[in-house]
């Protein structure tokens, strides 16, 4: 019944994005046969983790996912241990560990900060895929300082066809962003003077602009080895990053900023409509 | 799981529903629940507590005009059950009942106000309604009377919608003001939602809330002068409001948008993969080297 999960898809699509958790659970406690499909295809925030073999920090997502347990790309052990976890071949394990090298350089250049995993898998056709993840959290120190989220998700497909590769790239990135402001808050400015001396103006609001967006991209590369996977897939990246950057500035801070004003015109309206009547009869005046 | 944890999770998700929304969530949720029979016995109250707290809009049979349904045009009914309520529009008089799937209005009755404090009402909302056409391209106003433990309260609220899913968008805005005169006080809130979905899903939220005195000047003033008084003190605070909605804007974006992620790395330069890669390589060779040749 394929059409159950894309009226999941869809609900998933409408409700709000800081609730995806509680809603993706909700949903798999009334259908548990459709649990896969849903944590496959519903993009849920990235879960920090912790490397205990080498004490590094990484990131938990349904790709390296065994059971119960997450593997570390570092080390990579599951936790908690499992005796039989999926592992890449050793092969394809080789070149995880220096794609993951080269996505920590990508992640320190462009995030300061930050963390990134990547993880490969071998596809039953001899060819492979994988995802690469990248989040950054900026967490308030005081109550009125702004926070956020980076959360990048590519996986990416890739069949190679003699010296060519074909990669398919399937990107989502989630954003999140909150404000809050008051006027009783230590260090926040007022949001506004007044100085008719009416102290007794109280005002405490939150911002909160959350979601996510998803692009796909289909590219073919030359390969001369294995690790030319690394550069291309990179490359690709790369790319759809600053596109969806941008993407999401327009909408974040375009798009839904024009909606506000659609809702409510700072401007009188009422001055605009006695304006435009009284040019059209000026004009019908010089008519005349 | 049984039906109750069933139906009530399908609430939870209709009471989520970005505006303009609710029958798209419906839809899906039909199709997760495949119960019909269930859904329409249980998620009425579900509905219910959605419009009311939506400030769902109404059009009030015979007046030509669209009022809000909530808590504040809800009329008291101890008696009566959740189907037998009725909900008020001062502006026309009228209580009706009102069908929270439908969205109809329906058995109008006309409706006695309070004598007393009738003509102040009327007088805020006369102000309301030329304020609200001054801002607002498809707002909907109502200003209620009620009588509380804190004395008489006057209660404006204020919606607009905006649904475009030709476009993938929609929006609300919703305001409420509570003004006590026995205390002299006005509390409100402004609530915004936005909902962007073209191949994504990006909502705004926003809540503010606000409280002030009424200044002496006001207080003293004659009823009409100072109903429009409040209203210019409420069109001046949501003007604001919405200017400084701005200022967030601009600072979420040079601030917390650019420190998550940069738009170039330092160098303003793409990264150059192959020496990435090869510095690695070249890191590791160097490392091993080292290994062996100091032994």
């Amino acid at each position: 019944m394929g059409d159950l999960v894309d009226s999941m898809l869809d609900l998933m699509r409408r409700l709000p994005p800081t609730r995806t958790e509680e809603n993706v659970d909700a949903l798999v406690r009334i259908c548990p046969d459709y649990a896969d499909d849903l944590l496959g295809s519903v993009d849920q925030p990235l879960q920090l983790k912790t490397d205990v073999a080498t004490g590094r920090d990484y990131l938990a997502c349904d790709y390296n996912r065994d059971g119960e347990s997450y593997r570390s790309p570092w080390s990579n052990e599951y936790d908690p241990p499992l005796d039989d976890g999926t592992v890449p071949s050793p092969k394809l394990r080789k070149l995880e560990i220096s794609a993951n090298e080269a996505f920590d350089t990508y992640r320190e250049m462009y995030f300061e900060g930050g963390v990134s995993s990547v993880y490969l898998w071998d596809l039953e056709d001899g060819g492979f895929a994988g995802v690469v993840l990248l989040k950054k959290t900026m967490a308030p120190t005081t109550p009125f300082e702004p926070s956020g989220s980076w959360d990048s998700i590519h996986v990416f497909e890739t069949a190679e066809r003699g010296r060519q590769a074909h990669y398919k790239l399937t990107s989502t990135v989630m954003l999140q962003l909150v404000t809050r402001k008051g006027s009783e808050g230590e260090g926040s400015p007022p949001v506004a003077a007044d100085r008719k001396g009416t102290e007794s103006w109280k005002r405490n609001g939150e911002v909160s602009l959350s979601g996510s967006m998803t692009r796909q991209t289909e590219q073919d590369w030359p390969i001369h080895d294995a690790s030319s996977h690394i550069p291309n897939t990179g490359k690709m990246i790369e790319e759809m990053e600053i596109k969806m950057r941008n993407l999401l500035q327009e909408v974040y801070f375009g798009k839904t900023r024009d909606i506000v004003y659609d809702l409510r015109s700072v401007d009188d309206l009422e001055k605009a409509r006695r304006q435009k009547e009284l040019q059209k009869e000026l004009v019908g005046f010089i008519k005349r | 799981m049984d039906t109750t944890e069933r139906v009530q999770i399908a609430s939870t998700f209709l009471l989520q529903s970005p505006p303009g929304e609710i029958n798209d969530v419906l839809n899906d949720v039909r199709n997760i629940i495949g119960d019909d029979d269930l859904l329409q016995e249980g998620i009425h109250p579900a509905l219910r507590e959605y419009n009311i707290a939506q400030f769902t809009t109404v059009d009030v049979p015979g007046s030509g005009h669209q009022s809000i349904i909530s808590e504040a045009s809800r009329l008291p009914a101890e008696d009566l059950d959740e189907t037998q309520e009725r909900f008020l529009d001062p502006r026309s008089k009228t209580s009706f009942v009102f069908d929270h799937l439908s969205l109809e209005a329906s058995n109008p009755n006309s409706f006695e106000p309070d004598a007393e404090h009738e003509s102040f009402r009327v007088a805020l909302q006369t102000s309301t309604l030329s304020y609200l056409s001054s801002h607002f391209q498809d707002g909907v106003a109502s200003v209620f009377f009620s009588t509380t433990d804190e004395g008489p309260e006057f209660i404006i609220q204020v919606v607009s919608n905006k649904y475009n899913p030709t476009n993938f968008w929609s929006g609300r805005w919703r305001s409420e003001y509570v003004i006590n005169l026995t205390e002299n006080k006005v509390v409100g809130k402004i609530l915004v939602n936005v909902h962007y979905y073209e191949q994504g899903n990006v909502q705004l939220s926003t809540t503010y809330d606000i409280s002030f005195a009424l200044p002496p000047a006001i207080i003293s003033a004659p009823p009409n002068t100072a109903a429009s008084k409040i209203i210019a003190l409420i069109e001046d605070e949501e003007g604001k409001y919405q200017i400084s909605l701005n200022d967030t804007y601009q600072e979420m974006g040079e601030k917390t948008f650019k420190g998550l992620r940069r738009a170039l790395p330092l160098t303003r330069q793409k990264i150059d993969w192959d020496k990435v890669l090869g510095y690695k390589l070249g890191a590791e060779l160097s490392s091993s080297k080292g290994m062996f040749g100091n032994s």
